[in-house]
């Protein structure tokens, strides 16, 4: 075993460890949100801190091969941002709900139309308020 | 010597990149809402995973490796913004409030 | 001429990135770019090529400094024991009017220290961005339209 060899496990390790840290970090802002948008940028960050993970492995095993994965990876994570985005919008109720259900999110997704913004705009910020102009 | 230096080289390199990952995950925990947590992800996040990638194509040491990961490379650093973008957007659009920190806010009623 | 340069530097991109440098290969890159390039020859004036590289090569290299500026900011912004931010969304008075350079520009905006644009107007005179500090937005202002904006205006017109 070279120097070379022992400075680059070393730094995999240490690196392994971290990256750990930062996904279990990221895990955490999935659970508790506390809206969807926040969850879909943990969400976004998760894809980020895997490809990290693969580029270790690359590293660690050799084979050059988990770039590819890694790039599709990327893009696949890109198109599920994207999609979360539109279902952000079309789902149409902002104001951040503490604690929101996300099986009722889902039957609500389908049908709602956004509303105009000056209309919702107008009934204060609290939830409380805003689940009362829902009904 | 000349390949310790490069295993050297890697070796900070990956570090760097695990260190902004770290990083921006607890800017992910620390910030106040979804626009400044998006500051952390989209810009400490990317340039994380994409130095980890450079890591692998300095590691490898041949040209077409090394190019296939600065390929990548790009390619996160320019699908992040636009994702990033996107979600700021259908945010504000459906009415996800700022922080009460926030001094002010030019597009409400402007879009 | 230019296209011909052209197709041979997308050649060896080819080259590099199929990864078999052989002679066949490179023929075969090369026709692959001709073909492409003749399918956008309508969109990209070929004219002025090289002066227009160096242009757009500029724009990369600050772009590249930014990036890794702004991760260095929020890092440091994120470590600091107390955080007192000013977050807020300002609006942006755009001079570049293509969709191509509103897309550029927002996308560099999202990379650089402390802003993310947010939307754009729908006459597609203003950028909204969102600002991790916003104390100073005049300056901020200022360093978009005289940094990254007068670059692309260079590098594409």
């Amino acid at each position: 075993m070279t120097a070379a060899d022992a400075i680059l496990s070393y730094a995999v390790w240490l690196a392994f460890a971290v990256l750990a840290a930062a996904f279990l970090l990221t895990v955490w802002r999935v659970v508790r949100g506390p809206t969807l948008p926040d969850r879909v940028v943990a969400l976004d960050m998760l894809t980020g801190i895997v490809i990290g993970f693969i580029a270790l492995i690359a590293i660690r095993t050799g084979f050059t091969l988990y770039i590819d994965i890694a790039i599709s990876l990327g893009l696949v994570g890109f198109l599920a941002t994207v999609a979360f985005a539109r279902f952000v919008l079309s789902r149409g109720t902002g104001g951040g709900a503490p604690r929101e259900n996300p099986a009722a999110a889902l039957l609500a997704a389908a049908p709602v139309k956004r509303r105009k913004p000056a209309a919702r705009r107008t009934g204060g910020t609290g939830p409380a308020v805003r689940r009362k102009a829902r009904k | 010597m000349m390949e310790t230096l490069i295993a050297f080289v890697t070796a900070l390199v990956i570090l760097a990149g695990a260190g902004f990952a770290l990083v921006a995950a607890i800017g992910l925990n620390r910030l106040p809402d979804v626009y400044t947590r998006m500051h952390a992800a989209s810009k400490a996040g990317t340039v994380g995973s994409g130095l980890l990638l450079l890591a692998v194509g300095l590691h490898a040491g041949d040209l077409p490796t090394f190019a296939r990961a600065l390929a990548g490379f790009f390619f996160f650093v320019l699908t992040a913004p636009v994702s990033a973008h996107l979600l700021a957007m259908a945010a504000h659009k459906v009415g996800y409030p700022l922080s009460t920190q926030s001094v002010r806010d030019e597009m409400k009623g402007r879009e | 001429m230019t296209t011909f340069l052209l197709s041979l530097v997308f050649a060896f991109v080819w080259v590099a990135i199929t990864g078999s440098a052989t002679l066949h290969n490179l023929i075969f890159g090369f026709a692959l770019s001709t073909l492409s390039l003749w399918i956008v020859r309508g969109e990209v004036g070929t004219r002025g090529y090289w002066r227009r590289l160096g242009r757009i090569l500029s724009l990369l290299a600050l772009f590249l400094k930014e990036l890794a500026l702004s991760a260095w900011k929020v890092a440091v912004l994120v470590m600091r024991p107390r955080m007192d931010l000013k977050p807020g969304i300002f609006a942006f008075p755009l001079t570049v009017d293509r969709d191509f350079e509103i897309t550029l520009l927002a996308n560099l905006i999202t990379l650089t220290p402390g802003t993310l644009s947010v939307d754009v107007s729908e006459d597609r005179k203003t950028l909204f961005v969102h600002a991790i500090d916003c104390s100073d937005i005049e300056a901020t202002k200022r360093d978009i339209a005289n940094g990254f904006e007068r670059k692309i205006m260079e590098a594409f017109r």
